[in-house]
């Protein structure tokens, strides 16, 4: 038993198990997540800029109508979207159904920004761009169309949509791309269309209806891009060593045995620790205490936790108002509740966790267990979070932190928080967060829970 | 100083920080760092799939227990898969053929490529144990018709009968077949078409993450000077260049 009596370890800095109060909530639905979906999506066209007298717009505005006959330029009916197409993802699309093309199929779609002067058709003007039915043309900019694809009439199925990734927009027909142009235009783009002779309509669907193009294949072919374009950078061998660190950062001792002794009789064997920068002796640090806690907190013996903590980590548990001491009452009580000794969680919670109550950093945690005993079927409840075995982990880990922090030969407090790869993930999700923010917020944010959920069946 | 140069000075400034990439200080990066939330679960999925994709079978069977994390796929298989790689690995080509066979015959049957590199494997070690009369009649009767049918076999299979004609083969040009590494390599190949039958994926998530930090902080250099993580074994902020 390596029993740390010396160790006070003269960490004058916050308690360092405050850091996993946030981790324990993580589960919780209040709290918001930082996946982007916030952003709002057109959902019907804007009849309050749309230029009136030329079109009529139904009123589910879906569609739009040119009722008049069209005499110039500058009688175009066009209409936008409510709402920018959002950027903060990888493509946006939209898409129109061509119901009657009219007299003449003057039909457009495309992209304009909010200033757009309503009367003329996207693409004609400065800051737009629109692909035209009659001609099949792409128009950037000013009155000279592009060539581009091919026409399009009633029975058709035309889309618009924005590439973040590789800044072009891009129109399908009927299902398939036509074709791609960069996009060079700054600034919130609203979801065009405009009609332009007698008695031509559109439906317009912004994705409240399937899409006729496959936009989940689109999507997938465009990260592969990107995949196969960072598979090509050259790694040094450093998986090995990073998974390794991972197990002993959070004492995972039967999984790193059974790791070391696979790594010796791989072809070629693995080298790894020392020649890599592993520090080994800072990690390996109570390794079988750490274990041992862990599987009974995994367990959800906490009262053998405490007692063993007391015994073996006294500093630890001493202050009975710290986070850790905290968490492992919060989990006491959680326990008491799946089983269902709820007379005795009541006890313990007035013994142990009320005088936690109005202390901000403790107060959502404490409210969420109490909350358990609102509900007949708790799991199900908003707070089924803190039944979950992630919610074990957590205390686990804070544990696994606070024992790694007596360590006397400690560099640096932030090593019991953080494992290698924790700190190599972070990394990578805040250079991908800090680049889309200095390229206008456009594109997608890297999330490790989407890449690991997405596509098994890839072949990378 | 006069006016004029305090004003010119400042211009100058104005400039340059207009030129220059923005700074992000050590301290607004760990902010950064600190705000980000990553799921202890999700981390453990990652290590569970680096195990089970590099076949830790023991190990993932033990990580399940000690973490509570589901493989994402039947940990027995990656028994199986492990005996047709060390198969190979060992010169057993033969026995790793009957044994891919008794998992799937439709990978051999689907994968033309990886059983003529089997085959050719096969030969290697004919070669290898000195077994001259057995290997020609392999090569004339298994590779040779295979070959027939593409171009890319009929080199390769002539590159190794190529062995037969040196005496002291470590010194010929083409004795790196009879490298462990070629080996290895066949080994890999035969892993991954049979983690690709079980749809799943024939490499480890891990090292592509790697890779994608290290492009994401080229990428960020771009446009942000801020404290880069250089040596990924170690993990370790480095204060920005200015």
């Amino acid at each position: 038993m390596s029993n740390n009596t010396n160790s006070t370890n003269g960490h004058s800095d916050r308690d360092l198990g405050l850091w996993f109060l946030e981790q324990s909530r993580l589960g919780s639905a209040r709290v918001p997540t930082d996946m982007d979906e916030d952003e709002e999506a057109p959902t019907e066209l804007n009849t309050i800029n749309s230029s009136g007298g030329f079109l009529v717009v139904s009123p589910d505005k879906l569609s739009a109508k040119y009722t008049n006959v069209n005499l110039h330029g500058h009688d175009v009916g066009v209409v936008q979207a409510n709402k920018p197409a959002p950027v903060k993802r990888l493509v946006y699309y939209f898409e129109i159904y061509v119901k009657d093309a009219g007299t003449k199929g003057q039909i457009a779609i495309g992209f304009t920004s909010e200033s757009f002067k309503m009367r003329r058709q996207p693409g004609w003007e400065a800051n737009s761009c629109g692909y035209h039915g009659d001609d099949g043309l792409l128009y950037r900019g000013h009155g000279k169309g592009e060539a581009f694809g091919p026409t399009y009439t009633s029975g058709d199925i035309v889309g618009g949509g924005i590439n973040y990734a590789s800044q072009e927009f891009f129109f399908t027909k009927n299902g398939a791309v036509v074709g791609t142009v960069p996009k060079d235009m700054k600034g919130p783009l609203f979801p065009t269309i405009a009609v332009h002779s007698q008695n031509e309509e559109v439906n317009v669907n912004f994705g409240q209806q399937p899409f006729a193009f496959d936009l989940k294949e689109f999507e997938a072919q465009e990260r592969m891009k990107q995949q196969r374009m960072i598979e090509k950078f050259s790694l040094p061998t450093v998986s090995h060593g990073i998974v390794r660190s991972y197990l002993l950062h959070y004492g995972y001792e039967d999984t790193l045995n059974s790791f070391d002794m696979a790594s010796k009789t791989t072809v070629p064997p693995v080298h790894i620790a020392q020649e890599n920068g592993f520090d080994e002796q800072d990690v390996v640090f109570a390794l079988t205490e750490r274990k041992t806690l862990r599987q009974l907190i995994r367990n959800g013996e906490i009262d053998s936790a405490l007692g063993k903590l007391r015994e073996w980590y006294p500093q630890i548990v001493q202050d009975d108002k710290s986070a850790t001491c905290f968490l492992l009452h919060c989990q006491k009580f959680i326990e008491l509740v799946r089983v269902g000794a709820l007379e005795e969680a009541v006890k313990y919670g007035r013994m142990e966790l009320a005088k936690f109550f109005g202390l901000p950093v403790f107060e959502d945690l404490v409210q969420d267990c109490v909350a358990l005993l609102a509900y007949e079927r708790p799991q199900e409840s908003s707070v089924g979070y803190l039944l979950e075995e992630s919610q074990r982990e957590v205390v686990a880990d804070t544990v696994n932190a606070m024992i790694l922090s007596t360590n006397p030969n400690l560099k640096d407090s932030q090593s019991c928080l953080h494992s290698y790869l924790e700190r190599l993930l972070r990394q990578l999700t805040a250079c991908c967060l800090e680049r889309r923010l200095l390229s206008g917020d456009q594109g997608e944010a890297f999330h490790l829970h989407r890449v690991l959920n997405s596509c098994k069946k890839a072949r990378c | 100083m006069s006016l004029f140069w305090i004003v010119v000075h400042q211009l100058a400034e104005i400039e340059a920080m207009a030129a220059s990439k923005k700074v992000i200080t050590r301290e607004d990066w760990e902010k950064k760092l600190k705000d980000v939330k990553i799921k202890k679960e999700d981390m453990n999925k990652l290590v569970m799939n680096f195990l089970v994709t590099e076949g830790y079978v023991d190990a993932a069977e033990k990580f399940r227990k000690e973490s509570g994390t589901e493989p994402d796929i039947d940990l027995a298989t990656i028994t199986d898969r492990m005996a047709v790689k060390k198969a190979v690995q060992c010169g057993n080509v033969e026995d790793a053929i009957e044994k891919v066979n008794d998992l799937n015959p439709e990978i051999l049957d689907t994968n033309p490529q990886l059983f003529f590199h089997l085959q050719q494997q096969r030969l290697i070690e004919l070669i290898r144990n000195g077994k001259v009369e057995e290997a020609l009649e392999f090569a004339q009767e298994e590779l040779a018709p295979r070959g027939e049918e593409n171009q890319s076999f009929l080199e390769e299979l002539e590159r190794t009968v190529a062995l037969l004609a040196f005496e002291d083969v470590s010194n010929c040009p083409v004795g790196e077949l009879l490298d462990i590494s070629q080996r290895l390599k066949t080994a890999s190949e035969v892993n991954a078409a049979i983690l690709t039958s079980q749809s799943h994926e024939k490499d480890p998530k891990l090292p592509s993450l790697l890779k994608m930090l290290i492009w994401a902080q080229n990428q960020l250099d771009e446009k942000a000077a801020y404290p880069r993580i250089n040596d990924l074994s170690t993990a370790m902020l480095e204060d920005p260049t200015v």
